[in-house]
């Protein structure tokens, strides 16, 4: 009997608990740990930041699913990690400590055969002075909570405008040097707009994107050619379109620094110090580790052996220039190579550097994405170290058949930019492959332009709706779910 | 010189009739990119 312990219940841990459990006998154990009690469909907290979705359409409890389904579940934190176990326990183990109202703050020794690091990114609003969501008239769509009051900040506003007459500012975009994950900043500008519309205030809004990217349209993943109807483009130059057609401006190579009352300081990549006002933000915060400590049998530290940051997989590390980065830097099998029995796909492995070009400002400042890992990309790669775990458990040492490099694994970005049945509009990109190999597709930027495309139209909002009801329904575990795609 | 959305685009990314037939089109092409096929990057 082989125990598997899945650290985190977001898109990777829940994907890779709920695939463990389908195909692994009953005699074998596989058990949840998650600070949080509910599954989130992240991806749709767009919406509930503009009312037009609630949390209740977004979550739903985990326990019962779980108890239905044959998977164990504790409502609690990992705290610090004993690949080796320590002097009274042989088995590996993680402490965790106990977040749930009964049991709050109790630590126990959780053992396992496998262990997957789903943790994901801790959300560091720290690592930008004032930047605290719900305060200093800025907010976050980051979890449903911050989405909640993100809504109800940009409500107060609209209905202010409305029986005012006053003119506001809206600043979206990220807040911090080298935060990530554009992508929802960029669906949540759009959302915006298209609401101010509705609500009949749009041309009382200045509406501005401030962003660490170099150029529109990075992403994090360097920009990239694409496909648009009959024509090929830069994703620069597709975002720019958009961008002007609703009225949009916009500041890149910027890393906001500081968040006081309305007001966001940053410092651009010429080295100048600004400050953009605001009666309503929504910036990203960094993500990072979440500062786990590893200790040996005989508890040594040997957190450097499995964190970096984020945890060490099997990725090349060796610090290298960017023109001399490639596809087979990033990892396969994300298993750790110091515990083959530790696993983490992702956000939680340690990227072994940026996707897009790091470039410092005239000060020296790092200002850059962070690599994405989110959405399509997190539940493929926990499906693939599920399936691993699966081959290993069944053959009774670790075999890791299935492989998915980032350098060899497409994406879909299906970006709302506008909520409603006939009035909704989606900006659908895909790109192949997510990180660029310049060396195989050496002509068109890294890309391949026959799966790297854009479409602009109500059919991507209805895909993006699609995309929200089918993985709802697969999270929940119900009939055929498994047939639907990560 | 960036692209401009015209009004006749904007009638087309607009009209139901076209943008079904367009859904079904970017479901099939989404899933043959995403869906179908990943794989490793080195040898041996």
């Amino acid at each position: 009997m082989a125990k598997i312990v899945v650290l985190g219940a977001g898109i990777s841990g829940h994907t890779a608990a709920s695939y463990l459990r389908r195909k692994l006998s009953k005699k074998h154990e596989v058990l949840v740990v998650s600070p949080n009690s509910n599954y989130q469909w992240i991806p749709s907290n767009i919406w509930v930041g503009i009312g037009r979705m609630t949390r209740k359409d977004t979550v739903f409890p985990l326990t019962p699913l779980y108890k239905r389904k044959g998977i164990g579940f504790k409502q609690a934190k990992v705290v610090t990690f004993h690949p080796e176990g320590d002097a009274e326990e042989s088995m590996p183990f993680v402490k965790v400590e106990y977040t749930s109202a009964d049991k709050k703050g109790q630590q126990e020794k959780v053992t396992y055969d496998y262990l997957v690091n789903a943790t994901g990114p801790k959300l560091a609003f720290d690592m930008t002075e004032g930047l605290v969501p719900g305060t200093n008239k800025a907010y976050s769509v980051c979890t449903y909570d911050h989405a909640e009051h993100a809504w109800e900040g940009l409500r107060a506003l609209i209905d202010k405008l409305k029986t005012s007459g006053e003119r506001a500012k809206i600043l979206i975009g990220t807040g911090h040097a080298k935060a990530t994950c554009q992508g929802a900043a960029f669906e949540y500008i759009l959302n915006v707009e298209k609401e101010l519309v509705r609500f009949g205030v749009r041309d009382r809004v200045d509406m501005t994107w401030i962003s660490n990217e170099y150029a529109l349209g990075d992403f994090g993943i360097d920009g990239m050619l694409l496909s648009y109807g009959k024509d090929v483009m830069k994703s620069s130059d597709m975002l720019e379109m958009v961008f002007r057609d609703r009225g949009i401006r916009w500041i890149t190579g910027a890393g906001v620094t500081k968040v006081e009352d309305g007001k966001a300081h940053y410092e651009n990549l010429d080295g100048e110090y600004k400050t953009e006002e605001f009666d309503f933000a929504m910036l990203i915060p960094a993500f990072s580790g979440h500062g786990f400590k590893a200790y040996d049998k005989a508890g040594g530290d040997i957190t450097d052996k499995l964190f970096k940051g984020f945890m060490i997989v099997d990725a090349d590390y060796t610090p290298r220039p960017y023109e001399e980065w490639t596809v087979q830097d990033w990892p396969e099998t994300y298993q750790n190579p110091s515990y083959p029995n530790i696993f983490a796909p992702g956000i939680a492995f340690a990227p072994p550097h940026t996707i897009s070009k790091p470039r410092k400002s005239k000060n020296g400042t790092d200002i850059f994405p962070a690599p994405p890992r989110t959405g399509m990309p997190s539940g493929i790669t926990a499906k693939l170290v599920a399936d691993n775990i699966i081959e290993s458990v069944n053959n009774g040492k670790i075999t890791l058949p299935h492989k998915g490099s980032m350098g060899n694994m497409g994406a879909a970005c299906i970006a709302s930019a506008g909520y409603g049945a006939t009035q909704g509009m989606g900006i659908s990109i895909t790109t192949f492959p997510i990180v660029p190999d310049y060396k195989k597709y050496g002509e068109t930027g890294g890309r391949d332009v026959h799966k790297t495309f854009g479409d602009i139209g109500l059919a991507g909002h209805w895909v993006k709706l699609t995309l929200h009801y089918a993985f709802i329904y697969k999270a929940k575990m119900r009939p055929f779910w498994w047939l639907i795609p990560e | 010189m960036t692209q401009k959305i015209t009004k006749s685009q904007k009638a087309r990314m607009q009209n139901p009739i076209i943008q079904f037939f367009k859904y079904l089109w970017l479901n099939i092409k989404i899933i043959r990119i995403v869906a179908l096929g990943h794989g490793g990057t080195r040898k041996g």
